[in-house]
Formats: structure tokens, C-alpha cells, sequence
């Protein structure tokens, strides 16, 4: 039964299929190691097209809310630059202004670079720290409680540099004057 | 029946398949079994990418939010966009901002170039990061993932890089003062703080030389390595995919297949 065309192998339409599984041949008996049962696990399914299928809907949903913001919104070009001319306030981008506003509160040593390097080298060894092996939020409620502060307190500091900061630094609200610039 | 039959009686894409250029370029047959769709899954160089199979609660919306396929998806915008904006675009002080000028008003589509450019920048730093959120939450961090949440990491520093680089780029006084304001923290670092400013900007302050360096740092460099991370993260996503444990009832990870002893 040794057919080594694989032409005809690849023609053969119909090849004998047992539980998804093309039938080489059958050995009689039992297995050597004995019977092994599989504990249950979660169902797979093939990526194509399961998956492929929502990643594409995905990137078209982000494709079009991108072409949307552009289409709605123009990217902001104020004057040429002026090194002579500072602004009043001066505003780092957006994602550093939680930064900027510590750095109006604290030493630019811990602001500036004790927080951020903090921030980095925590985040990537916070796999090596949690060795929890759980995965519900309700068994790890320390590092859920951690990190929801870190964030929350992230959020609030970058809201506050971004919208609520106006000349001078001083606090200003946001439906008042507009100091925000993306 | 003849070969010369059989192959009279398949679907045209088939017979061109069992061609010897089809064969040439699909390197596999036709899957007929499960066994067979993964090898041809494998076989394509595009959907290698991905894993043949992952557990079904994992591919739905509530499980990751799609937030890793849309950083990106935002990415690869950011290089189309990017690379045309390239064309019409000469980093040096004095034509910078007039080069921003015309791509708004004379370049066909320019301003929408610009503008999709710009915030598809802006919505990839808060996607990656709320991608990073969203895999904290779902503790996927945990083993075998460790590392690849370490390279996801570098990558939202890189990402905050590309973002930072390419702020300066129009020249005005929006791009001026925020990385003024920006390379500023670079100097407070110990010891190293004038060097790293120094480095950073190519002078005491921001300049002709910064803007070059920024640009080169921008279009080249700092895409390239991100291209490179971006590819260790998803070999390493495919490589841990079906790799984590199953659970208990209490949550907690099953190693191994569980051996039935022979009854003797």
C-alpha cells in the first residue's frame, strides 16, 4: 500500500477521514503508555477565518476613524519658529504632560527622570514581581488595586498638564481658556 | 480515471493550483483535512504570522479589544501617510515650514495627508497604551508571556520616540517649544545631562542640526527598530499562543495532561 505518486496523493478526492483525521492505517492493541486523558481545555478554532476575519473588520473600523478625524479635523500649524518668542504656556506634547505638571511640583531629578525611568523599569518587570499565577481580577486584587492607581493617577496628572494649565503654568478651566494643543 | 481527467474536473483556481506555477507558489495542496489547512496556514508567508488556532474566548471583541491589531493597523497608516509626506518635505529650517505650507495647500489631498497623518500618531500612542492596559486586566502577562510583555515595553517607548521625533518636523512654534520643553528633561539626568541634551539636540539648543537629527531619527531609524520589535512581538504572541495553561475551577493553571494509570 506504499503509493508514492504525489500527484495522485493530491488528486485522491476523497482520502479516508476519521474525526478530522486522514487515515493512515490501523495498529491493533493498546498503546504503550496506557491510555492518556486529555483534560478538557477551552474550544480552538482555526485563526483563518475566525480571527483573520474580525482583524480585518478591525483595521477597517480604525482605517475609517482615521480617515474620518481627518477628514473633520485639521493637524493644528501655528507661526514659524521663533526661538526668541516663547510661548506663555510652554506645552510638551500631550503624552508628557502628566511629567510636565510633576515637574511643577517636585525636583526636575525626580520629576524629570526618577519617575519616568521608575515608570519603565516597573512596567517591564512587573512580570518578574507578580508571580501570582491567577488571572481573575478577584484573586489578584493587589495588583489590580496597584496599577489602577498608577493609572488613574497617570490620567488625572496628563488631563490636568494638558487642559487645566494656562500662563505661568497657573490653573486654568478648560471651558474658560484653552490651553491644550494636540 | 486518468490523471488527465481528474484534473479536467476540478475548479479552475484548483487546476491552476495543481499547475506547476501554482505549485511553485503555494508550496502545499489543496487542504482536504484540518491537518492539511494548518500546513498550508504555515506554508503562506502571510498567515504565518498568526497561529493556526487559538482558544475561541481569545479571537472576540471582550477579550482584547482588538487593541494590538489596531496599534498596528495605525502604524502601517502612519507609514503610508508618512512616506508620501517624505517626497514633499526638507528638514532644514529654512524650508520646513514652507514645505508643511504647500503640502496643505498646493499637493492634491496634501492637508488630508497631513491631517490623517497626525492624528493616526496621536490615537497609536493612546492605543498602545491602552493595549498595554488592556493585557495587564486580563493578567496575559503571566507564563508564558512574560518577555513579550517586556518587548511590548520597548515598544510603547518607541512608539513614544516616533511621536516625539516627528513633533518637531512642521517647524512652527507649536513643535518648537514642546520639544524645547521636551529635550529640557533630558538635561536634568545625573551626570549624563548636558551629554544626553547635547546628543538629543547637536547644540545647546533646539536647531538646524536637532531637526535633521529628529527627521533622520524619525523616517529611518526609529521605524525600522520598531518594524523589528513589532516582529519579535508577534513571533512571540504566536509561539505562546496555545502555550498557556488551561484552568481550574479556581483559576488556577493546569500544567500537564493528566495520566490515566493501566488497570493491571
Amino acid at each position: 500500500m506504499t503509493d508514492r505518486s504525489t500527484v495522485n496523493d493530491r488528486l485522491t478526492p476523497d482520502p479516508v477521514v476519521i474525526e478530522n483525521h486522514r487515515v493512515l492505517g490501523v495498529v491493533p492493541g493498546i498503546p504503550p503508555g496506557g491510555e492518556r486523558k486529555e483534560l478538557e481545555r477551552e474550544e480552538a478554532v482555526m485563526v483563518w477565518p475566525h480571527l483573520l476575519v474580525r482583524h480585518a473588520v478591525a483595521s477597517l473600523v480604525v482605517v475609517g476613524l482615521v480617515v474620518l478625524l481627518a477628514v473633520l479635523f485639521n493637524a493644528p500649524l501655528r507661526e514659524i519658529a521663533n526661538p526668541n518668542l516663547t510661548p506663555n504656556p510652554e506645552k510638551a506634547p500631550w503624552y508628557f504632560a502628566a511629567l510636565q505638571e510633576l515637574l511643577a511640583h517636585f525636583h526636575p531629578q525626580v520629576a524629570g527622570v526618577l519617575v519616568p525611568t521608575g515608570i519603565i523599569v516597573g512596567l517591564a518587570a512587573l512580570p518578574y514581581i507578580d508571580r501570582n499565577p491567577h488571572l481573575l481580577p478577584r484573586y489578584r486584587k493587589v495588583a489590580v488595586a496597584t496599577f489602577t492607581i498608577f493609572l488613574v493617577v497617570w490620567i488625572v496628572l496628563t488631563l490636568i498638564g494638558f487642559m487645566f494649565r494656562g500662563p505661568n503654568w497657573g490653573w486654568v478651566w478648560p471651558w474658560q481658556e484653552w490651553y491644550g494643543e494636540l | 480515471m486518468s490523471l488527465r481527467e481528474q484534473l479536467k474536473e476540478l475548479h479552475p483556481m484548483q487546476r491552476f493550483r495543481e499547475s506547476a506555477i501554482g505549485r511553485s507558489i503555494w508550496r502545499v495542496p489543496d487542504p482536504k483535512t484540518p491537518r492539511d489547512a494548518a500546513a498550508k496556514h504555515w506554508a503562506s508567508f502571510f498567515m504565518h504570522i498568526y497561529p493556526v488556532k487559538m482558544r475561541k474566548e481569545e479571537i472576540g471583541f471582550r477579550y482584547s479589544w482588538y487593541l494590538g491589531i489596531s496599534s498596528l493597523v495605525l502604524f502601517l497608516v502612519l507609514v503610508a501617510t508618512g512616506v508620501i509626506l517624505m517626497f514633499f518635505y526638507v528638514p532644514s529650517p529654512q524650508s520646513a515650514y514652507l514645505d508643511i505650507q504647500r503640502i496643505q495647500t498646493d499637493l492634491p489631498f496634501g492637508q488630508f495627508l497631513r491631517n490623517a497623518h497626525r492624528w493616526a500618531a496621536h490615537l497609536m500612542v493612546f492605543v498602545v497604551a491602552a493595549h498595554m492596559a488592556r493585557v495587564f486586566y486580563r493578567g496575559a502577562y503571566k507564563p508564558p508571556k512574560e518577555f513579550n510583555w517586556v518587548v511590548g515595553v520597548v515598544l510603547l517607548v518607541l512608539t513614544l520616540l516616533l511621536s516625539f521625533t516627528g513633533y518637531l518636523l512642521p517647524w512652527d512654534q507649536l513643535a518648537y517649544w514642546a520639544i524645547t520643553v521636551g529635550a529640557a528633561m533630558a538635561g536634568f539626568v545625573p551626570f549624563l545631562g548636558d551629554i544626553s541634551k547635547k546628543l538629543l539636540l547637536g547644540g545647546p539648543e533646539v536647531g538646524a542640526t536637532t531637526l535633521l537629527r529628529f527627521y533622520v531619527l524619525h523616517v529611518a531609524v526609529l521605524p525600522l527598530l520598531l518594524a523589528l520589535v513589532v516582529t519579535i512581538h508577534l513571533w512571540r504572541w504566536r509561539k505562546d499562543s496555545m502555550l498557556s495553561p488551561a484552568r481550574t475551577e479556581d483559576d488556577l493553571p493546569i500544567e500537564e495532561f493528566v495520566p490515566v494509570k493501566e488497570e493491571s
